[in-house]
């Protein structure tokens, strides 16, 4: 039965430090949280690129939604490295352009309202595909 | 002699990773600005030259959020030692930082007390691995 499942989905973001894309993701992790308590599995890149077992072990266990902040694709990097395709992929960059939204002059180490909105937007659209994933597999048990 | 420290996070989620990064951050332009580089671990994993250059140039400061030390051992995957390597809980209670105070989840502003704390502390060690290479 559907509803004795744990479905959950795994959030991957890269979490890195060097651009402004870094906080946007880090903190759209923790907005997506916030939207599915019960759904979401935040994992930290610093651990899977260290394959710690408990960790690896999640990023198998769940469907995976992938978030990539700049041009290396880092989260992509690392899932393809641990073995693990993902379910779905977010790129920061088509998010902003599908929202219209400039971010010029915003600073990494704190974001203001502008920044704040590519967050919401990127936390958006990662819930849509959460939801999504979710609907697929729960019908793929049905 | 080396003339820069690349600051090696932990990029975790936990608070004691938020502060790493902020603190990071405030060393990195404020407090020893055209000393520092800020390594970046996905991208370190994921072979970006520019962080591979870094761990190669550079001693590395390795800053923890816990004992699993995976900035250490990421640097180590890509076959270099971290020239030091040091952890937010203990540092926190050397300096007396309350880690229970600091939000879960969300951001910590880099004007808080504790991150500037850290940073100060931080960028003491950044200049005495200078001093010591």
């Amino acid at each position: 039965m559907a509803e004795e499942q744990d479905f959950k989905v795994a959030v991957l973001s890269c979490n890195g430090i060097g651009r402004l894309v870094s906080t946007v993701v880090r903190l759209a992790g923790y907005k997506i949280k916030q939207m599915r308590p019960d759904t979401v599995v935040l994992l930290s890149s610093g651990r899977l690129a260290v394959a710690e077992p408990e960790h690896v072990e999640m990023l198998r266990k769940y469907p995976l939604l992938v978030i990539d902040g700049c041009r290396p694709h880092c989260a992509s990097f690392l899932a393809d490295e641990l073995g693990k395709k993902p379910a779905a992929k977010i790129y920061v960059a088509d998010v902003m352009a599908e929202n219209k939204i400039n971010v010029a002059g915003e600073k990494r180490r704190e974001l203001t309202e502008k920044g704040q909105r590519l967050v919401e937007a990127v936390a958006r659209k990662a819930v849509e595909e959460i939801d999504r994933v979710i609907a697929d597999e729960m019908l793929s048990t049905l | 002699m080396a003339d820069k420290v690349c600051l090696q996070p932990c990029l975790g989620l936990r608070k004691e990773a938020v502060l790493c990064r902020q603190a990071f951050y405030v060393v990195h332009e404020d407090l020893r600005a055209g000393k520092t580089e800020l390594g970046c671990g996905p991208a370190l994993n994921a072979n970006v030259q520019e962080d591979l250059d870094f761990i190669a140039m550079y001693p590395v400061l390795a800053v923890e959020a816990c004992d699993l030390d995976c900035a250490t051992r990421l640097v180590d995957k890509k076959g270099k030692q971290a020239a030091r390597t040091v952890r937010v809980p203990e540092m926190a209670k050397e300096l007396g930082i309350n880690l229970d105070s600091l939000p879960e989840g969300d951001n910590i502003s880099p004007d808080h007390p504790a991150v500037q704390t850290l940073a100060k502390r931080v960028a003491e060690l950044v200049d005495e691995l200078l001093a010591a290479s």
